[in-house]
C-alpha cells in the first residue's frame, strides 16, 4: 500500500516538474533561512544562562522617585554589598563588580587588560570553571588575580601561569599581584566578560570609599538563599534603605518627589542575571525586552509561513487535476483515511527533500550569515538532543498541518462530484484568498519595516550631532605616563604637521571606539535649595575648538587665564536646569567652601548615544582628574596619512601600548550597530519573503490561467482584446494585494511607532513609507502575474478551445 | 434476490421547487440478470446507476442489497459493501494516468487489504484472461480507447464482484471496440455475473435480458 502511494506520489511530482521545483525551492530556502535565523535567535537568548546557580543570582538595582518621575540606577557605593548581606536576611553570597581596565606589566610586556574588580564570592557564584590553580576559592587572598586562558597565553605564552607575579598599575603605583588560577575562555554570550579578575579591595581609591555611602560607582550581584523569594527579599530591604539612604530620601522629598504606590521613595530591586543583557531602565524600572531574538524568530516564522502558504495553495489548486483519480479511488473502495494518507505521504516527499536541502543550505551559508549578522552560532547547536527533538517535532508539525490540510480537503470530496471533475464550492478558493492576503500582508509589513529601519539608521548616521565627527580621531590614552603629560607630548610631536588642526583630550569618548567601552559620569549637587544632576566631562584645553562645539555665551577655557582650572563650562540644557536668567553669573558648589564660576555656555550637542535626549552636561578643566581619550582634529585632505602620523606619534610616546584610534563617525556608527544588524536582517528577511511570495503568486497565476483557458478562448472569440483579458486575470490578484495592504498597514504602523519611540531623535513615521511598501508589493505582483496572463491572453483562441 | 429498490425518490431544490431526478423507482434484480437501462439524456439513467452503486444518496424510499438495508447503513459500512460486491465500468474509463496497467488492476485489491502474493496472483490471472499481459507495464495514455476500457472492465472484475455497473461503457469507443466489450459482458453474464448497463444504443441494449426505459426520472 505504502509502496503504491510512494510510487504514485513520485510520479505525480515528476509529471509536473515546474511545480515540484517551485515548491521544493521555496520550502528549502524557507527551511534553511528559518534554521539559521532561529539558531541565531536562540543563541541570542542564551545570554548568561550558563551559570549553575543562575536562577538565584540577581543584579541589585534601585528605583528612586524624583521630581521628574522614577529613575533607576544600578551603581552602588562600596559599603553597600557587605551591609546588604549582613543586614537583610536571605543573601547567600554577594559580590561587588566594577569593570575597569588595568595596565598590567609582566617583564617587557605591558598590556591594558579588561579587568573586573570583584569580591571573593565572585567565582563561587558565577560558573567560570577553573582550569588550573586554586579551584575552591581562587580570590581568597587579597593579592590574588584570576586570568582567562587567553590572557594567560597573552602574558606568559607557554609558561605556567599559576604562581606568576604581574604588576598592575593602581593609583599611579605598580602593585605586584599573583596569579592564583586560570579560568576557561568565556562563552561568547556572557555579559560579565573579563580578561582578569582582581579583588575589589585593590581598586584605586578604595580606602576613601570604604565607608562612603554617597559615592556610587560599582555594581552589585547577589545570590539568594534557596527558597527566598525576590518579592519577599525586596520588601525586607525597606528598613535597610531607611537606614542608609535617609539623607537622599529627605532630599528627594524636598525637591518635590512623590512616593510610589508602596509609599516609598527609594526601593531596592533585583533583576535576574539572565535578564541583565536584555534589560533597559527607561522609565525607572527594569524592562526586560528580548526584542531582537523575538524579532528574528518572528521573521523566521513569517518566512516559513509564506513558504507553507505557497505549498498549501499549490496543492489545493493542483488537486483540481486529480479529482477523477480521487473519485475513482473512492468507487474502488478507498476510505477517507486512505486518501488522506496518500496525499499526505506525497507532501512528506516534498517536505523531506526540502528539510534536507534546507539543512544543507544553512550549513553552506552559515559562515556568510555569521559575518553578516555578527552572530556566533555554529551547527553544533543543531546536534544537541533538545535541538534535534525540537527540530523534529517542529518539522513534523509543519508537515502535518501544511501537508495534512490539502490532504484532508481532498479526502473529503464527494465521490460523484470528484468523478465529474468539478470542485464542489468556492470554499477552498476562500481559504486560498485568505492565505494569499496573509502572505502579502507579511510582505508589506516587512517592506515597510525595512524602509523605516533604514530611514532611522540613515537619519542617525547623517544627523548633525553638534560636533565635528568626520575629521576627528579619538583613541584611548593607555600607558604609564601621566595623561596630561602624554597629551602634551603628543601636541609637541604633531606640531609642524600642516594636516593636524588640533589636539585635546577628555575623560570620555564620543560614540563607541575600538576599545568598545562607553561610560557615564553623573554629578549631583544642591543648587539654591534644589537637587541638580548633570553629566560631568573632564577636558583638556582646546576641547571645544577641536570638536567644533559652538559657544552660545561666554568663552572657552584659555591657557592664559590661570583661574580656568577652577571654572566650568556648561551646555544649554544645564543652563536651563540651573534656571538662571544669565547663566554666566552662576557659581556651582564643588564642596562646602569652593564654588566654580560658569564661564561659558555650549550649544547642546549629542554627547551620548543618539537614542538619548540631550541631558545637562558640565565641562571641567580640573587637572587633578584623569583624562582617558585623546582627540586629534585633522585636515579634510590626506586623512589616511594624518591617521598614520597620529599613530606613529603615539607609538613614540607610549611604545608599549596598542593604538586603538578611530574616526568619530566610525565610533558613532558603532553605537547603532544593533539597529544596523536588525535592519540588515529584516531587509534580507523581506527580500526572501517577497521572493517566496512571488514564487507562490507565479504558481497560482500558472494554475489559474490553465483553469481558465477555455474562458479566455471563448472571450477572445467573442471579441475581447488582449488588454481586457489581462486586466480580467490580474484584477483578482491585485484585489488581494489591496486588502492585505489595508490590513497590514495599521499593524505595521503600530509596531514601528513602538520601535521608534525608543529613540529621542527619530524620523517622522510618514504615510509615504507605507504607500511605498504597498506600491512595491503591487508592482511586484503585477509583474509576476502579468507575465503569465499577457501570454495567455495573446494565445490563439482556437488553440485554447481545442484543449477541451 | 440481489437487490431491491422500493419507491426511490431523488430530487434537487431549484428555485424553491423540487426537481425530481428519480421518481418512485421500484426495481428488483435477481442474481445472473443482465439489465440495460435506456432513455434520453437527462432521464436519470446515470443517477439510477449511481444510487444502485451506492455512490450517490437518495432522498426517499428503501434500498436493500443482499438483504442489507442500504438506506440505514453508515458510510463506512456502505463502502465495505460496494467494495466487496460491486464493480464499476465508466464511459471515460477513469483509469489512473499515473499508474501502469498492472498497478491500476492492483489498486482495488490494496483497498481490500490483500497480501502481496495474493494480489500478484489475482492480477496475473486477470492480465491473462484479458490477454493484456504484454501491456502490463504501459500507462493508460499509451493504450487505445478499446484497450483502456478492457483494462477498466478487468479492474472492475478483479475483486470478483457479484454485480457490474457499467455507465455507457462503449460511449467513447468505435463500433468494433464496442462490440468486443459487449461480447465480453455477455460472456461474463453467462459465467454468472449480474450486469446493469446504461446505454444509448439499441444494439447494445439487446445484449441485455431485460430493458428498463426511463423518462424524466420515471420507469416507463
Amino acid at each position: 500500500m505504502l509502496k503504491n502511494y510512494l510510487k504514485i506520489g513520485w510520479r505525480n511530482l515528476m509529471k509536473d516538474k515546474t511545480f515540484t521545483l517551485l515548491n521544493v525551492i521555496g520550502l528549502s530556502v524557507a527551511f534553511g533561512v528559518a534554521i539559521l535565523l532561529s539558531m541565531s535567535a536562540f543563541f541570542e537568548m542564551s545570554y548568561d544562562n550558563f551559570h549553575e546557580n543562575g536562577d538565584r543570582i540577581y543584579q541589585v538595582y534601585s528605583t528612586q522617585q524624583t521630581a521628574k518621575g522614577p529613575e533607576a540606577g544600578t551603581t552602588k557605593p562600596a559599603p553597600f554589598a557587605a551591609a546588604l548581606q549582613t543586614e537583610v536576611p536571605g543573601v547567600e553570597k554577594i559580590t561587588r563588580f566594577l569593570e575597569q581596565e588595568a595596565l598590567t606589566t609582566y617583564g617587557e610586556k605591558e598590556i591594558n587588560l579588561d579587568a573586573v574588580w570583584v569580591d571573593s564570592d565572585f567565582f563561587d557564584m558565577f560558573s567560570f570553571p577553573v582550569l588550573k590553580g586554586n579551584k575552591n576559592n581562587p580570590l581568597e587572598e587579597k593579592l590574588s588575580v584570576v586570568v582567562t586562558e587567553e590572557t594567560a597565553n597573552k602574558l606568559f605564552g607557554s609558561a605556567e601561569a599559576v604562581g606568576q607575579t604581574v604588576n598592575i598599575l593602581i593609583d599611579g603605583k605598580e602593585e605586584p599581584l599573583t596569579v592564583a588560577a586560570v579560568v576557561g575562555n568565556h562563552d561568547t554570550q556572557n555579559s560579565l566578560d573579563f580578561e582578569m579578575a582582581i579583588r575589589f579591595e585593590n581598586h584605586a581609591g578604595y580606602a576613601e570609599n570604604i565607608e562612603a555611602w554617597n559615592s556610587s560607582y560599582l555594581q552589585v550581584f547577589a545570590q539568594l538563599q534557596i527558597g527566598v523569594s525576590v518579592q519577599q527579599f525586596e520588601q525586607n530591604t525597606r528598613s535597610f534603605v531607611d537606614l542608609h539612604y535617609k539623607e537622599g530620601i529627605e532630599d528627594l522629598k524636598r525637591d518635590g518627589a512623590r512616593a510610589d504606590a508602596d509609599g516609598r521613595y527609594l526601593q531596592i530591586k533585583l533583576l535576574p542575571i539572565k535578564d541583565v543583557h536584555f534589560a533597559s531602565f527607561r522609565n525607572g524600572y527594569a524592562e526586560v525586552i528580548r526584542i531582537v531574538p523575538y524579532l528574528i524568530l518572528g521573521v523566521a516564522f513569517l518566512i516559513l509561513f509564506i513558504a507553507c502558504v505557497n505549498f498549501i495553495n499549490m496543492s489545493i489548486a493542483k488537486s483540481a487535476q486529480r479529482l477523477r483519480e480521487i473519485g475513482m479511488r473512492k468507487t474502488l473502495g478507498a476510505q477517507k483515511k486512505h486518501l488522506f494518507f496518500q496525499f499526505w505521504s506525497e507532501s512528506l516527499f516534498v517536505f523531506l527533500a526540502s528539510v534536507g536541502i534546507g539543512i544543507l543550505l544553512s550549513s553552506l551559508l552559515i559562515d556568510n550569515f555569521k559575518t553578516m549578522f555578527r552572530t556566533n552560532i555554529s551547527l553544533d547547536m543543531l546536534t544537541s538532543p533538545t535541538a534535534v527533538i525540537v527540530f523534529l517535532i517542529a518539522a513534523f508539525l509543519i508537515t502535518l498541518v501544511v501537508g495534512g490540510y490539502p490532504a484532508l480537503l481532498l479526502s473529503r470530496l464527494g465521490t460523484i462530484q470528484s468523478l465529474k471533475g468539478k470542485l464542489e464550492s468556492s470554499g477552498s478558493n476562500r481559504v486560498r484568498n485568505v492565505l494569499m492576503v496573509f502572505q502579502f500582508g507579511i510582505a508589506i509589513l516587512l517592506i515597510s519595516g525595512t524602509l523605516v529601519l533604514w530611514g532611522q539608521v540613515d537619519y542617525m548616521r547623517n544627523k548633525d550631532l553638534g560636533f565635528d565627527k568626520e575629521q576627528v580621531i579619538s583613541f584611548p590614552i593607555d600607558g604609564k605616563k601621566n595623561p596630561y603629560q602624554a597629551v602634551q607630548l603628543l601636541r609637541e610631536e604633531l606640531t609642524g604637521n600642516p594636516d593636524i588642526l588640533g589636539v585635546t583630550a577628555s575623560d570620555n569618548n564620543l560614540g563607541r571606539g575600538k576599545d568598545g567601552s562607553q561610560s557615564t559620569s553623573i554629578w549631583g549637587f544642591d543648587y539654591k535649595g534644589r537637587g541638580v544632576r548633570t553629566h560631568g566631562l573632564v577636558v583638556d584645553y582646546d576641547y571645544l575648538e577641536t570638536l567644533g562645539l559652538e559657544l552660545v555665551q561666554g568663552r572657552s577655557f584659555n591657557k592664559n587665564y590661570a583661574g580656568d582650572t577652577e571654572s566650568i563650562i556648561i551646555n544649554e540644557s544645564m543652563a536651563k536646569e540651573l534656571g538662571e536668567s544669565d547663566p554666566l553669573t552662576a557659581f556651582l558648589p564643588m564642596n562646602d567652601s569652593l564654588h566654580y564660576p560658569v564661564i561659558g555656555v555650549v550649544k547642546d550637542y549629542n554627547f551620548q548615544d543618539i537614542s538619548k535626549a540631550i541631558e545637562p552636561l558640565t565641562f571641567f578643566l580640573d587637572r587633578d582628574m584623569g583624562l582617558s581619550y585623546a582627540f586629534v582634529k585633522v585636515a579634510p585632505v590626506n586623512m589616511a596619512r594624518s591617521f598614520d602620523a597620529v599613530e606613529n606619534a603615539w607609538k613614540k610616546i607610549e611604545p608599549n601600548a596598542e593604538f586603538l584610534g578611530s574616526f568619530l563617525d566610525e565610533n558613532i556608527d558603532n553605537t547603532f550597530r544593533k539597529e544596523k544588524t536588525m535592519a540588515t536582517m529584516i531587509t534580507s528577511g523581506s527580500i526572501i519573503a517577497i521572493a517566496l511570495s512571488c514564487i507562490g503568486l507565479f504558481a497560482m497565476s500558472l494554475l489559474i490561467v490553465a483553469q481558465r483557458t477555455k474562458e479566455i478562448g471563448v472571450r477572445k472569440v467573442l471579441g475581447a482584446s488582449v488588454s481586457s483579458i489581462t486586466v480580467l486575470l490580474t484584477k483578482d490578484f491585485l484585489k488581494l494585494v489591496l486588502i492585505s495592504f489595508l490590513i497590514a498597514t495599521p499593524i505595521a504602523w503600530y509596531f514601528l511607532r513602538q520601535f521608534l519611540d525608543i529613540y529621542a531623535y527619530r524620523i517622522d513615521l510618514g504615510p509615504w513609507f507605507f504607500a511605498a511598501a504597498g506600491l512595491l508589493a503591487m508592482t511586484i505582483a503585477i509583474l509576476t502575474v502579468g507575465s503569465r496572463t499577457v501570454k495567455a491572453a495573446m494565445q490563439n483562441p482556437v488553440k485554447s478551445l481545442r484543449t477541451e | 434476490m440481489l437487490l431491491q429498490l422500493n419507491n426511490i425518490f431523488k430530487w434537487v431544490q431549484q428555485g424553491g421547487q423540487r426537481v425530481f431526478l428519480l421518481k418512485d423507482i421500484n426495481l428488483e434484480v435477481e442474481e445472473g440478470e443482465f439489465i440495460s437501462v435506456m432513455g434520453p439524456s437527462g432521464s436519470g439513467k446515470s443517477t439510477l446507476l449511481n444510487v444502485i452503486g451506492m455512490l450517490d444518496n437518495f432522498d426517499e424510499g428503501e434500498y436493500s442489497f443482499l438483504d442489507e438495508p442500504v438506506h440505514q447503513l453508515k458510510e463506512k459500512h456502505r463502502a465495505n459493501l460496494y467494495k466487496q460486491y460491486i464493480g464499476f465500468v465508466f464511459q471515460a474509463y477513469h483509469l489512473i494516468d499515473e499508474l501502469t496497467v498492472y498497478e491500476n488492476l492492483e489498486m482495488p485489491l490494496l483497498y481490500k487489504k490483500m497480501s502481496g502474493s495474493e494480489r500478484k496472483a489475482m492480477v496475473a490471472d486477470m492480465l491473462d484472461r484479458f490477454s493484456i499481459v504484454g501491456k502490463k507495464d504501459l500507462f493508460p495514455t499509451q493504450l487505445s480507447g478499446g484497450q483502456q476500457q478492457l483494462v477498466g472492465v478487468a479492474r472492475a472484475l478483479i475483486g470478483k464482484p457479484k454485480l457490474i455497473l457499467a455507465d455507457e461503457p462503449t460511449g467513447n469507443l468505435n463500433s468494433k471496440q464496442g462490440d468486443e466489450i459487449m461480447e465480453l459482458f455477455k460472456q461474463l453474464n453467462d459465467e454468472g455475473v449480474t450486469i446493469i448497463q446504461v446505454t444509448h444504443s439499441e444494439t447494445n441494449a439487446k445484449y441485455g435480458k431485460r430493458i428498463i426505459n426511463l423518462l424524466d426520472g420515471r420507469m416507463v
